[in-house]
């Protein structure tokens, strides 16, 4: 009972000094508990069935990371308040209480903190469900009626998960003091961190980090087949283990290395920070590490929700264009379709356009596509005036060419004329890009059109296969399933007379299925905020921690008369390194992981990538300011 | 009397600490010169009022009424920037503890005084290392403070004083936490440094023998400076001089 009781006095009179390690847990419960609720509310049901378990499938995904990322987390608090303590703990060593005592007090205390992290998490994880359902359909463009509704379930799963991490690391604290010595626990405050590294240990890391680094690196890049995702997933794993060994090896090694040359030490403030930078290295480089692979997850997770956007309006752009496309090798089938379809309903406009496809074989493009044909500009001009499709493309000369893509969301390669085709032996230079769609449905996922000069295309038609795109844009959607089934008639005749035939439909008021992408892209915004407030704050909270242990030394450099302005400078440039180091390692993996993303989702990535760099080195200064600012009020300069 | 350049002057310096109506007033009027090759140890029972007058004098703490001159300017006058400056180009300080930062080396603990005040690298090694040889330390700079003993540290406290040449070293109790045969080479190197016209030095000590390297040794008590000893001739002679001042006074001065 006097336990309780002094636990109690602890935990009332230091709950300020643990506040914001109280309120990060309960931030990252919050999250975790809304995710949850994306699965149990009713909210997202209106979507669809299918559409609804897309999205819960995805946030079980997210959910897993976030459940790896609540116990670091934790880890990290429970640390965080075990080296705060370890000065009472030598204190009450005096008192005569046993480890297991200490130990108890110590549980009973992080338990009520736990618990406090609990309550304050689920309320207010409850209290902004209905706000966070509202901004994730605004986001995605949904219009849903929200109501504020109380699921039990989620709450459970989250105070369950929480208090299963939270209760491992309890114990390991526990355990961790009880097996500690008198001597351990009575210098725990003034042994923090040992100096100097064996540079033998260190170089062994940093070139094991850079191997490991640099294979992670290839193969998220390698071209590859469907071993592409198991090369991803390598790269994953190689990357996070690199990113440990990379600060835990190369860069204490640089920074030794610096202090080493004493001509660069000894320059105003570095001798202060270069040393404590090295000094407080070996403690905190797994707090950088991890803060590195958590920003590195929060650029991923926004190009992912980017290119899932760009995907979707990709599809649904170039599907609405036309409700019927046939595609065949007989010339005569425009009148015979055109009056099945308007059997049904008007038909708004109608294409046509003769194109030659040519085998991977004949065409020999600067980056490889999926289905080559070409066409004559004249023919591309006519079909665009009969869609009433825009038309600003010039004629190619004779060596010239105009490819008509799927839509890319951005695209940093200005210079379009640096493409080239080898075209049945002869080089085409490609002067135009345009994503038009001509071909609707086709040009999205089946056809790169080379659109060539008149006289080049008489020439190179007989070299493929000549078909004929027929399109129709029907007037009335209700009317679809009717001329889809006249149209299908006519489809299975030619294909009895052996002729070939293919045909797109697509169904104007469809139940669009894929909705489920567009919430994905505003999950995948929120867990790019929550991954880069969550390392902010990781890095906040830890220097804030190394802030207290500093004190003392602060306090002797202005005792031997070191102005305040040197030591604040000097504070400065540690924090910098210390924000600056995960922001570099990140800035370069982002390259490749991006990279890899854009090649498994045919997105061009790169804006997105500098975008969001940018946008976590905006948020990291903003706590890098912050830091500072209260890293210089604690130690009292 | 010193016929050389004044350091540090205090006039009737007075210091009381608590509330308007609860004061006790632990310096009552101190008046004291240093001069450049001025070595004094200023002693006295506790509570006498030592480590106030030295943390008065060497600026750390400000007196209530009284004036305090140190290289031609008063204190009191200055601003904060321009104290961190005076302390930082013109004063030295050794502490019982040693107060070295742990996180470098003895040479960047030496060094770094200087590197702040943007001397050139080169310039701070080589008076680091200088110092290093001058307090028999060459064999150490690359080491870092738990690796030093007591002695080896407190004698890098004492070159991190000298690196930028000051007017005056303060030391507070700087044997303190040595044992005799430490204490005895770092006050050597003391003497040494004073004699050698590099700094004055003012320490202050409860220690006969530690007071005994130094040139005059001033007895404060009750707030006062109730006298001051001039070594004449041998430090032995000094030290039993001191003792038995010591003893006339009633015996404890620590």
């Amino acid at each position: 009972m006097r336990m309780m009781k002094l636990a109690l006095l602890n935990f009332r009179n230091g709950f300020r000094n643990y506040l914001s390690l109280v309120i990060s847990l309960a931030f990252t419960m919050s999250v975790f508990l809304n995710f949850q609720n994306i699965i149990y509310s009713d909210a997202l049901a209106l979507l669809g069935e299918r559409n609804k378990n897309n999205v819960d499938t995805i946030v079980q995904v997210i959910s897993v990371v976030l459940v790896c990322f609540m116990f670091f987390f934790i880890w990290y608090s429970t640390n965080v308040f075990l080296t705060r303590q370890k000065k009472e703990i030598g204190i009450y060593v005096f008192m005569g209480l046993t480890n297991q005592k200490i130990g108890k007090l110590y549980m009973i205390e992080i338990t009520l903190i736990g618990l406090s992290a609990l309550v304050l998490g689920i309320a207010f994880g409850t209290a902004f469900t209905g706000l966070f359902q509202m901004v994730l359909l605004a986001l995605s463009d949904l219009v849903v009626e929200i109501s504020f509704q109380f699921v039990l379930q989620p709450v459970l799963i989250t105070a369950g998960v929480y208090l299963v991490i939270y209760l491992i690391f309890v114990l390991k604290g526990y355990a961790d003091i009880v097996r500690s010595s008198v001597l351990d626990m009575f210098t725990g405050a003034r042994q923090n961190e040992y100096i100097r590294q064996s540079f033998i240990l260190l170089w062994i890391r940093a070139l094991l980090g850079v191997v490991v680094l640099g294979t992670g690196f290839y193969f998220a890049v390698k071209e590859g087949g469907m071993e592409v995702l198991g090369n991803v997933f390598l790269a994953v794993v190689l990357v996070i283990a690199g990113v440990y060994l990379l600060f835990g090896g190369l860069i204490p090694l640089i920074f030794q290395g610096l202090a080493g040359r004493k001509s660069f030490l000894y320059q105003k403030t570095r001798c202060l920070w270069v040393n404590n930078v090295i000094f407080r290295m070996k403690k905190n480089y797994r707090t950088y590490a991890m803060v590195c692979v958590l920003v590195l997850c929060s650029v991923t997770a926004l190009a992912t929700g980017f290119a899932m956007k760009a995907r979707y309006e990709n599809i649904v752009h170039f599907e609405n264009t036309y409700t019927f496309q046939l595609l065949s090798d007989r010339k005569d089938l425009d009148d015979e379709a055109r009056e099945l379809i308007e059997e049904c309903t008007p038909i708004a406009f109608s294409s046509y356009i003769p194109i030659t496809t040519l085998e991977e074989s004949q065409i020999k493009t600067t980056t490889r596509y999926t289905g080559y044909a070409i066409t004559s500009w004249s023919a591309l001009k006519n079909l665009a005036e009969e869609a009433g499709l825009s038309f600003e493309l010039e004629e190619p000369e004779e060596d010239e060419y105009i490819r008509a893509t799927n839509m890319i969301l951005f695209s940093l390669i200005t210079d379009v004329t640096s493409e080239t085709a080898v075209i049945e032996g002869k080089t085409f230079r490609q002067i135009q890009r345009t994503q038009e769609p001509y071909l609707g449905y086709l040009q999205e996922r089946h056809v790169n059109l080379f659109i060539l000069n008149d006289e080049e295309y008489e020439k190179l038609r007989p070299a493929g296969r000549e078909l004929y795109v027929y399109n129709y844009k029907i007037t009335d959607p209700k009317a679809f399933a009717a001329a889809r089934d006249r149209l299908s008639e006519l489809v299975e005749q030619i294909r009895q007379k052996d002729g070939y035939i293919g045909r797109v439909a697509i169904d104007p008021e469809g139940e669009d299925d894929r909705k489920w992408i567009k919430v994905l892209y505003s999950l995948c915004e929120f867990m790019f905020m929550v991954f880069i407030f969550a390392s902010g704050s990781i890095m906040s909270m830890k220097l804030y921690n190394d802030s207290f242990e500093e004190k003392e030394r602060y306090l002797v450099m202005k005792k031997l008369g070191f102005e305040s302005r040197l030591l604040g400078r000097s504070i400065a440039c540690e924090l910098a390194a210390a924000y600056g180091m995960p922001f570099v390692v990140m800035s370069i993996a982002s390259y490749f992981s991006v990279h890899a993303l854009e090649k498994m989702m045919f997105a061009d990535l790169r804006m997105i990538n500098v975008v969001s760099v940018l946008a976590v080195g905006v948020v990291f200064f903003v706590c890098y300011r912050l830091s500072v600012r209260v890293y210089r009020r604690n130690v009292g300069v | 009397m010193n016929e050389n350049k004044v350091s540090l002057s205090a006039k009737n310096l007075l210091k009381n600490y608590g509330t308007k109506n609860f004061e006790t007033r632990v310096l009552k009027g101190i008046d004291l010169t240093v001069y450049q090759n001025d070595f004094i140890a200023i002693m006295g029972p506790s509570g006498s009022g030592k480590t106030t007058l030295l943390n008065i004098l060497s600026t750390i703490d400000k007196p209530s009424q009284g004036e305090v001159m140190l290289a031609d300017k008063e204190i009191a006058r200055l601003s904060n920037k321009e104290l961190s400056r005076l302390r930082r180009d013109k004063i030295g300080f050794i502490f019982q503890d040693y107060n070295l930062l742990d996180t470098m080396t003895l040479q960047d603990n030496i060094a770094l005084p200087l590197s702040l005040n943007g001397v050139s690298g080169k310039e701070c090694v080589r008076k680091a290392k200088e110092l290093g040889d001058m307090f028999g330390l060459s064999e150490h700079l690359g080491k870092y403070p738990w690796q030093l003993s007591g002695g080896q540290k407190q004698r890098g406290a004492a070159c991190r004083a000298l690196i930028t040449d000051p007017e005056i070293i303060f030391a507070d109790e700087p044997t303190g936490a040595l044992d005799s045969k430490a204490s005895r080479e770092l006050l050597k190197c003391l003497k040494a440094v004073n004699e050698n016209g590099r700094a004055a030095i003012l320490m202050v000590t409860h220690d006969p023998f530690c007071a005994s390297y130094a040139k005059d040794v001033y007895i404060l008590s009750d707030g006062l400076i109730k006298c001051r000893i001039s070594r004449g001739g041998e430090r032995k002679e000094f030290y039993d001089r001191i003792i038995e001042v010591q003893s006339s006074m009633g015996g404890d001065l620590s």
